[in-house]
C-alpha cells in the first residue's frame, strides 16, 4: 500500500531542492543568455562548506548554511566577473561560453576533489526522524521546505517591490531597452551571479545533508534542475517555482511507479530527462507564458 | 629500446587514433556546421556498447559489428536531433548533455544489457593463437589507423564539397542560408547523425582495443576531452583536429607517467584536468580559432574574385 500523504510530502522536499538549486540558474540563464554548466559546481561547493563546518570543524548547522550561502556566492561573483565577463568582453558566442561554463566547473570539481578527496563523505549529523500521523519527518526536510517558502516570498518582494528586481526582470525580457532606461546592467548582472550561486550552495548544503556528498554531487542533481529551468522557462523565477514542484512530484509518482513495475528506482533522474524533452518538443518557452510577470 | 616502452608507446598511438575519429566528427558537427554537441560521450558509449553487446551475443563478423555500431549510434543522434534541432543552440547542448548521462544511466542499471557495473569483455576482432602484446598493439594500429584514414578522407572531402560550403553557411548565417533555399534543419541532422555514427565508430573501436567496457569509462569527462582536442587545434580544420588529438593524448599520459616520479602537494591527474580547464578559457578568448586556422575556401568563383580584386588594386 502506498502512503500517499508521504509521496506529497517527500514531493514537497524534493521540490524545495530544486526550487532553490534552479533559481539562480534560471535567472542568470535569462540575464547572461546561455545555461552556466558550472552551475553545478556551485552547489558541491555549499555542500563541502557543510562538510566543513559540521563534519571537520564540529560547529552547528546554522554556521554550515552561512558558510555555503557565503562561499558559493563568492564563487558566483568571481566566476562571472573573472570568466564569462571576460569571455564575453573578448567576443565569445554562446557555444564558447557554454564550453567555458564546463571548463570552469571541471576546474572547480578538481580542486574541491583535491581538496577533500573523491570518495563520498557525511556530515555526521543525525536527523531524528518523527511520525506525525502518516507522516514521517525529520527537521532537516521541515528546514529545507521553510527555507524554500522564506526563499519564494523574498524572491517575490525582490522582483516586484525592488528597484534591483526590476531590473532584473527588465534585463532579462529586453536587453537594449533596460540599458537605455538608465539600469546598471553590470551591477545588477553580478548580484543576480552571486545571490543565484549563493542559492545553488544552500540546496547543495541540503543535498549534502540528506544523504551524503562527493565532488560530484552537483553533477548527479544538474539534470532535474535543468528540466526545472526549462519546464519553468529560462529566466522566469514564478515559472521556476511551479516547475520545481512539478518535477519532484512526478520524481516521487514516479519513484512509486518503478518499483510497482519492477524496475530500478535509480531511473528516477531519467525522469527529469523525459520532463526536459517533452517541453522541449510541446512547449519550448516553458510554462512561463503563464506567469507573465516575469 | 625496451619492450615494455614500445608497447606502451603503441597504445599512445593507439587511443590518439580513436580519438582523432572521435575529434573529427565533433569538427564536423561544431568546427563546420555550429553544433554545440556537449554528449559527445553517448554516441560513443552507443557505439562501444553496441559492438560488445553484438560481438558477445553472435558471431558476425567485426566489421559488421563495427557498421551495427555505426548505425544504432547514428539512429540515437536522429532520435535526439529531432526535439533540438530546431531550437535555439544552447537548447541542443543541454539535451545531448543529458542524453549521455541517461544512456550511461541505463546501461549500468540493466544488469541484462551487458552486465550493469561489472561490465563487458569484448574478444578482440582479429587474434589468432600465440599472439604476442606487441603484434596485437600492432594490429590494432593497423585497424583504427584504417578506420581513421577513411573518415579523415570522408570528412576533408565532405568539407571541401558544395556540401560543405552549405555546412558553413548553415553555421554562419541560418537565416541567409534559408533564404538561399536550403533547409538548415535537413542539413543539420544529416550532420548530426553522420558526426554520431563516427563517434560510435571510434566507440566501436575503443571496446575491441580495451577487450574490456564499464560504465565508468563513459564519464562527461569524455566528452570534455574531445572538446579540447578540437578547441586546441582550430574548429574546422581538419588537421588541426589531428594534432589536437596528438597533444591532447600525449599531455594527458605525460600527466600519469608524471605522477609516479614527481612528488607535488597536488594529484597530477586533478592537476591535469584543472589544468585541461584553465587552458581551454584562456584559448577561448586569446585563441578561439585553435592552433591551425580554418583555411579559406577554394573554388573558382573565390579564385575569380581575387584576381577581379588584385587587377583593381593595381
Amino acid at each position: 500500500m502506498v502512503n500517499w500523504a508521504q509521496v506529497l510530502f517527500n514531493s514537497a522536499v524534493t521540490g524545495s531542492l530544486y526550487l532553490i538549486g534552479a533559481v539562480g540558474l534560471t535567472l542568470t540563464y535569462g540575464l547572461s543568455g546561455f545555461p552556466n554548466f558550472a552551475y553545478a559546481e556551485f552547489m558541491t561547493l555549499g555542500s563541502y562548506m557543510g562538510y566543513l563546518m559540521a563534519r571537520q570543524l564540529g560547529l552547528d548547522f546554522s554556521f554550515a548554511f552561512i558558510a555555503a550561502f557565503l562561499a558559493s556566492g563568492i564563487l558566483g561573483a568571481l566566476a562571472y566577473r573573472g570568466v564569462f565577463r571576460f569571455l564575453a568582453e573578448r567576443g565569445a558566442n554562446k557555444i564558447h561560453l557554454m564550453i567555458g561554463s564546463i571548463a570552469l566547473g571541471f576546474i572547480i570539481r578538481h580542486i574541491i576533489g583535491d581538496i577533500w578527496g573523491w570518495p563520498a563523505v557525511t556530515f555526521g549529523i543525525s536527523w531524528p526522524a518523527r511520525n506525525i500521523g502518516p507522516l514521517r519527518i525529520t527537521n532537516l526536510w521541515l528546514g529545507l521546505i521553510l527555507t524554500a517558502l522564506v526563499l519564494a516570498v523574498i524572491m517575490h518582494l525582490l522582483l516586484t517591490r525592488t528597484k534591483t528586481g526590476k531590473a532584473i526582470r527588465g534585463i532579462s525580457s529586453n536587453p537594449e531597452l533596460a540599458l537605455a532606461s538608465g539600469i546598471n546592467i553590470e551591477r545588477v548582472t553580478l548580484v543576480t551571479w552571486a545571490g543565484g550561486a549563493a542559492l545553488a550552495g544552500i540546496a547543495g548544503l541540503f543535498r549534502g545533508a540528506i544523504a551524503a556528498t562527493s565532488p560530484l554531487l552537483g553533477w548527479a542533481i544538474i539534470l532535474p534542475v535543468f528540466a526545472v529551468t526549462i519546464l519553468g522557462g529560462i529566466g522566469s523565477f514564478y515559472g521556476a517555482l511551479a516547475a520545481a514542484f512539478i518535477v519532484g512530484l512526478a520524481e516521487n509518482i514516479g519513484v512509486v511507479a518503478l518499483t510497482q513495475l519492477g524496475l530500478s528506482t535509480e531511473y528516477r533522474m531519467a525522469i527529469a530527462f523525459i520532463i526536459l524533452i517533452v517541453t522541449l518538443i510541446a512547449r519550448p518557452q516553458g510554462l512561463a507564458k503563464a506567469f507573465r510577470r516575469t | 629500446m625496451n619492450l615494455g616502452l614500445v608497447v606502451y608507446s603503441l597504445d599512445i598511438i593507439v587511443f590518439i587514433g580513436i580519438f582523432a575519429i572521435v575529434a573529427l566528427s565533433l569538427n564536423l558537427e561544431y568546427g563546420f556546421t555550429g553544433l554545440g554537441n556537449f554528449g559527445k560521450v553517448a554516441f560513443f558509449l552507443a557505439g562501444a556498447y553496441t559492438y560488445a553487446i553484438v560481438m558477445e551475443r553472435t558471431g558476425i563478423p567485426f566489421y559488421l559489428a563495427l557498421i551495427m555500431a555505426m548505425l544504432v549510434s547514428a539512429g540515437i543522434g536522429f532520435l535526439v536531433s529531432l526535439p533540438a534541432l530546431r531550437l535555439r543552440e544552447d537548447y541542443l547542448a543541454i539535451v545531448t548533455l543529458a542524453i549521455g548521462e541517461v544512456l550511461r544511466l541505463i546501461v549500468k542499471t540493466e544488469d541484462s544489457i551487458a552486465h550493469g557495473v561489472w561490465g563487458i569483455t569484448v574478444p578482440p576482432a582479429i587474434h589468432w593463437s600465440g599472439m604476442s602484446v606487441l603484434e596485437m598493439r600492432m594490429v590494432n594500429i593497423g585497424l583504427v589507423y584504417f578506420c581513421l584514414i577513411l573518415c579523415f578522407i570522408l570528412v576533408q572531402l565532405m568539407t571541401k564539397s558544395p556540401y560543405g560550403r552549405i555546412l558553413r553557411a548553415v553555421r554562419e548565417d541560418e537565416v541567409a542560408a534559408e533564404a538561399l533555399g536550403k533547409n538548415r534543419v535537413q542539413y543539420k541532422a544529416q550532420i548530426f547523425m553522420l558526426g554520431s555514427a563516427l563517434a560510435g565508430l571510434g566507440g566501436g573501436l575503443y571496446a575491441q582495443y580495451m577487450r574490456f567496457i564499464d560504465p565508468s569509462g563513459f564519464m562527461p569527462m569524455v566528452t570534455f576531452t574531445v572538446w579540447i582536442m578540437v578547441i586546441v587545434g582550430g574548429p574546422a580544420n581538419n588537421w588541426g583536429v589531428l594534432l589536437g588529438a596528438v597533444l591532447v593524448i600525449l599531455f594527458e599520459r605525460g600527466a600519469r607517467i608524471i605522477k609516479d616520479y614527481l612528488l607535488l602537494p597536488i594529484d597530477p591527474i586533478n592537476l591535469q584536468y584543472i589544468l585541461f580547464g584553465v587552458l581551454v578559457i584562456f584559448l577561448l578568448a586569446y585563441r578561439p580559432h585553435g592552433l591551425l586556422k580554418e583555411r579559406q575556401l577554394e573554388t573558382k568563383a573565390i579564385e575569380g574574385v581575387q584576381q577581379w580584386k588584385n587587377r583593381s588594386s593595381e
